[in-house]
């Protein structure tokens, strides 16, 4: 009897969870499985578009592939400065929307508008904003006197990283200090009280109390902000195109040209998965410590 | 029921005995049969779409409305896409690649020709017009547009990039027009030493595009080659390869070029040049018009000629230029035939010159004397489209411009020396080639 | 006891007076700092959208226009299809919304309650999911899209951000049914329910509000998609509005058209700025439950 109502309720569970499978396995799983028997093959315009079998040919052409290096470390870097800035600045903010002042609705609502807005229509206002000839940058620049001539900004290949890091710190942030208030939070106050009856200073209870118990959101804040860096696409193809030079040219870009603009499908398709299994090494790591914080944050 | 019961019966008795009658009806339903094929044809008049880059919906827009008059059956539906080329050429791919193209006419840039037909995307124009039309056009222009020996496209503007110079201050100076690499470095140095000008040469040196067009003249002037499109064969690594990007980088190392010329597009060089402090530039004809302009300084002080070379051997000018192709996908081909060739044809060519200052394709038009009286120019730059140097019509064409562009920018920003950058850019071209 | 020390009233005092500085100064310039920072340059971009062409091109800059326009607005309308975009965009956000709830909730509910074998697997997977950047996927969905004959059909953007969507979807409305007691579950089942109509007629009335608050992230997220947006879509007429966007531009810095390129950005941000003032706490819900408790 036990077993027939657990088997009947197993059989509408699965009833239930199938549909949004498959859904998941058409979208996520059958082109990454696709990416993978494909990255074996050489299918471009030197073919005819027809998939010819090539073995490792494509992984062998990537190890020499400048290019992809080149991407990979400006993936890299967009990745470690925009996160690292958005953290320190999401911390702050979410450190200011937890007091209790007068109109924090209103601020809160605002502090979560740059996330919620398109990206491609953000970089258009960023590109303007970073325009070497009308840029408003460039205007107060000039007018505190910190500057004598406008600077081009997407023209230098340093600057306009720069200029790309702080469009996305500007639009992300608002992510990073919404996982992190939620979590302040959920600290009780009467750490805090305690902790000023010991007459601990402001910074002694940031120290002692809300980082260690914020480890986890702090954790997974930047985990899913890693692999949103990582994949940037939108942002920097309306803001540089990848230029000038390739110098703002993430993975994603030069996957996305190897794929539309050469018709390289075999050669796309051995990024795509290189790429993904880098990614998932990474998060692999990454959840290891996230496991173990969450240990030791569970012990205290 | 009733009611249609006895109709029926009549109209039966009627069809029967009335001879009259049964011809009066079939007369009509014949009449009315053609009619239901004919009108929805002659109500929905075939419909030819294509995408436009922005800049050229205006001075298109009349020429669309004469082809609709002269062509009552066909309407045409011009798209107006982004100003930038590049988007222009990924939304086509996009759509072709997608599968059915809702486009029937590809407006095609010179490099995208042997992608596109490459890939099947373009229909073989080669049958459909006779030897004798083809030979009107600019030989260099239809061999853009051919590729493994058939057409893809039919051209309806050309470029070819030319040498500017300053007229006044040679004459001043009693020196002529360089002719070779040497003659332009000595040139430049001497009206350099005078102060007559601040620097020698200005050219495009930035990493897109433009620089594989500008490098693409150095290298053919020098002996060299890129690709060989049959053979596949490539010679960046080779002496005369390196010698024509070590002339780049002497033009920098010597003061005779700004070393802002490494960032430079056409227009950045052209503005430089326009405000009279260089001597020389490398540019396409676009800026004949703007440098003698009323508000130009250098009004009337500029001339044309053919790039420099090395000595013994003859110039190259880079072809560029834009073109008609008919997608294999469109439902309309033989349409799609009669818009490009009036697209293409003299008298449209000639109103659309005559508005924008575009080259023609067509060689009978660098002799129109109403065009030659608005762009006295036209015959110095029919000399540089005898000399084509054209970009490799392989079909990874915007992969191998890619690899030579980064490497000559590394090379002119004196990231890596000349040797390591050529041998480099040859080893990544060879293998994308599979040779 | 009775004796204080000096030492201890100072120390009092400083930490109070510590705290008015903190909570009178910083506080409030914190605040407008962050205020500042958000709103600064989505507000430039407004008043772009309304400059005159001469001023937009102004060194050096306006600030304070003496004179507005809407040119830029109408520009959009009658050069560009812009009602078509916000249409497109609204039809694809609003119906891959739909689907996502509609797959997402039972296969939560189902997670949540039933007892599946492999669930810490397929968690763990659907957690996963959710860090893909978008263009490894796209690859093998232009294969799936031409396979299927679905370039320039909505179906082509609403599959792929139904699925993208999904897994937070999932993650989010798991966490709620896991805080739901069941006693009321229990109680419809004594009273002779089957699973579908107690699922029908006992939890969904009372998932609404979740369903509402994870229905804004899918909303925002599908609105706002460009790569897929960009690729799958080629016909003028049935882009959404972040692709024609940034479609206005891309040339020559000469040839770009600033005021209408501004004038779409504010057009294309009205709806979420407004999804945004009305669901501020909901979508916060969302986020942090998606994220943190998944």
């Amino acid at each position: 009897m036990e077993d027939v109502i657990r088997q009947r309720e197993r059989r509408t569970g699965w009833a239930l969870t199938i549909p949004a499978l498959l859904m998941l396995a058409l979208v996520f799983v059958y082109p990454i499985v696709r990416a993978f028997w494909q990255s074996f093959f050489t299918q471009n315009l030197g073919t005819q578009l027809q998939s010819e079998f090539s073995g490792f040919a494509n992984l062998a052409r990537m190890a020499q592939d400048g290019r992809f290096w080149q991407s990979l470390g400006n993936s890299a870097v967009f990745t470690v400065f925009s996160v690292l800035l958005e953290f320190i600045l999401g911390l702050g903010i979410a450190l200011v929307l937890n007091q209790t002042f007068k109109g924090r609705g209103i601020v809160r609502t605002i502090a979560i508008l740059p996330w919620a807005l398109p990206t491609a229509l953000i970089a258009l206002a960023w590109t303007w904003i970073f325009n070497d000839q009308y840029g408003v940058v460039n205007d107060i620049l000039l007018r505190l006197g910190i500057i004598q001539t406008g600077i081009n900004w997407l023209g230098n290949p340093t600057l306009a990283m720069v200029s790309v890091i702080v469009a996305d710190v500007w639009k992300t942030t608002p992510f990073i200090s919404i996982l992190l208030l939620a979590g302040l939070q959920s600290i009780p106050s009467d750490l805090y009280e305690a902790q000023a009856i010991d007459g601990a200073t402001p910074w002694q209870s940031f120290q002692q109390i809300t980082l260690p118990l914020l480890l986890p959101q702090i954790v997974i804040a930047l985990l899913f902000r890693f692999a949103q860096a990582f994949g940037i696409f939108d942002l920097i193809a309306v803001m540089t195109g990848g230029g000038p030079g390739g110098a703002t040219e993430t993975v994603s870009l030069y996957i996305y040209a190897t794929i539309m603009r050469y018709l390289d499908f075999g050669y796309g398709a051995a990024l795509v998965t290189v790429t993904f299994l880098l990614l998932v090494l990474i998060v692999a790591i990454a959840s290891y410590f996230l496991n173990r914080s969450r240990a030791t944050s569970g012990g205290v | 029921m009733e009611i249609l019961e006895l109709i029926r019966r009549n109209l039966t008795q009627l069809w029967r005995r009335s001879r009259w009658f049964r011809s009066l009806s079939l007369v009509t339903a014949f009449t009315l049969g053609a009619l239901l094929i004919v009108l929805p044809v002659r109500s929905q008049p075939v419909v030819l779409t294509f995408l436009m880059n922005a800049p050229e919906v205006p001075p298109f827009r009349p020429i669309i409305r004469e082809f609709e008059q002269k062509n009552p059956g066909i309407r045409i539906n011009m798209v107006e896409g982004p100003n930038a080329s590049n988007l222009i050429e990924d939304l086509n791919t996009s759509s072709f690649l997608l599968g059915g193209s809702p486009y029937d006419l590809i407006n095609m840039d010179v490099t995208w020709v042997p992608k596109f037909a490459a890939a099947g995307w373009l229909k073989d124009l080669t049958g459909l017009i006779s030897q004798e039309e083809l030979s009107q056009f600019l030989p260099g222009d239809i061999n853009g547009s051919r590729y493994q020996d058939k057409l893809y496209r039919l051209p309806w503007r050309t470029d070819a990039a030319v040498l500017y110079y300053r007229t006044d201050l040679l004459d001043r100076a009693g020196l002529k027009p360089p002719e070779t690499f040497a003659d332009l470095m000595q040139t430049s140095k001497t009206l350099q030493d005078k102060k007559a000008v601040q620097w020698g040469y200005v050219w495009q040196g930035r990493q897109y595009e433009g620089i594989s067009a500008m490098f693409v003249e150095v290298l053919q002037g020098n002996g060299g080659f890129w690709v060989d499109p049959q053979t596949k064969q490539v010679g960046l690594d080779q002496l005369k390869a390196i010698a024509a990007l070590k002339f780049l980088q002497s033009t920098i190392q010597q003061n005779v070029s700004p070393g802002g010329v490494v960032n430079y597009m056409e227009d950045d060089a052209r503005r430089l040049f326009q405000s009279g402090n260089t001597a020389f530039m490398r540019n396409w004809p676009y800026a004949w018009k703007l440098l003698n302009a009323d508000d130009s300084p250098v009004k009337g002080k500029v001339g044309i000629k053919t790039m420099i070379h090395a000595p013994g051997l003859s110039s190259a000018s880079c072809l560029g230029g834009w073109g008609w192709g008919i997608a294999s996908t469109s439902q309309h081909p033989q349409e799609a035939w009669k818009a490009v060739q009036f697209f293409t044809s003299l008298e449209t060519q000639k109103k659309l010159i005559l508005g924008t200052g575009y080259l023609p394709s067509r060689r009978a038009l660098y002799d129109d004397r109403d065009l030659l009286a608005k762009y006295d120019f036209f015959p110095l730059v029919l000399k540089a489209l005898e000399t084509p140097a054209l970009r490799p019509p392989i079909a990874q064409y915007a992969q191998a411009s890619d690899i030579l562009q980064r490497y000559l920018s590394a090379a002119l920003s004196g990231r890596i020396n000349a040797e390591d950058a050529m041998q480099s850019a040859a080893k990544e071209t060879r293998t994308l080639l599979g040779a | 006891m009775t004796t204080v020390s000096p030492e201890d009233i100072d120390r009092d005092a400083l930490k109070r007076s510590g705290d008015s500085i903190v909570k009178r100064l910083i506080l409030p310039i914190s605040a407008a700092l962050t205020v500042i920072f958000c709103l600064a340059p989505i507000l430039w971009q407004l008043l772009t959208s309304f400059k005159v062409d001469a001023d937009i091109a102004a060194i050096p800059n306006v600030y304070i226009p003496s004179r507005y326009t809407l040119d830029h607005y109408r520009a959009l309308f009658e050069r560009r299809p812009f009602f078509n975009y916000i249409l497109n965009s609204a039809i694809v956000s609003i119906a891959s919304t739909i689907l996502a709830l509609g797959l997402g909730a039972p296969a939560a509910y189902a997670l949540a309650r039933l007892k599946l074998q492999g669930e810490r697997i397929l968690l763990a997977t659907i957690l996963l999911v959710t860090l893909f950047p978008p263009i490894l996927l796209f690859l093998g969905l232009l294969e799936v899209i031409r396979y299927l004959q679905l370039g320039n059909n909505y179906l082509a953007l609403i599959i792929p951000y139904t699925a993208i969507n999904l897994p937070l979807t999932i993650l989010v409305m798991r966490s709620f049914f896991q805080q739901l007691p069941k006693d009321l579950e229990d109680a419809a089942r004594v009273d002779g329910y089957n699973t579908g109509r107690m699922l029908l007629e006992i939890v969904l009335p009372i998932t609404i509000p979740a369903l509402v608050t994870t229905g804004i992230l899918t909303f925002i997220s599908a609105w706002n998609e460009f790569i897929f947006a960009l690729t799958f879509i080629t016909r003028e007429d049935m882009k959404t509005v972040p692709v024609a966007g940034a479609q206005l531009g891309g040339a020559s810095p000469f040839e770009v058209p600033y005021g209408p390129i501004a004038a779409a950005t504010v057009l294309g941000t009205i709806p979420l700025v407004l999804l945004v003032l009305f669901f501020q706490r909901r979508i916060v819900q969302g986020l942090t439950a998606g994220a943190v408790k998944g």
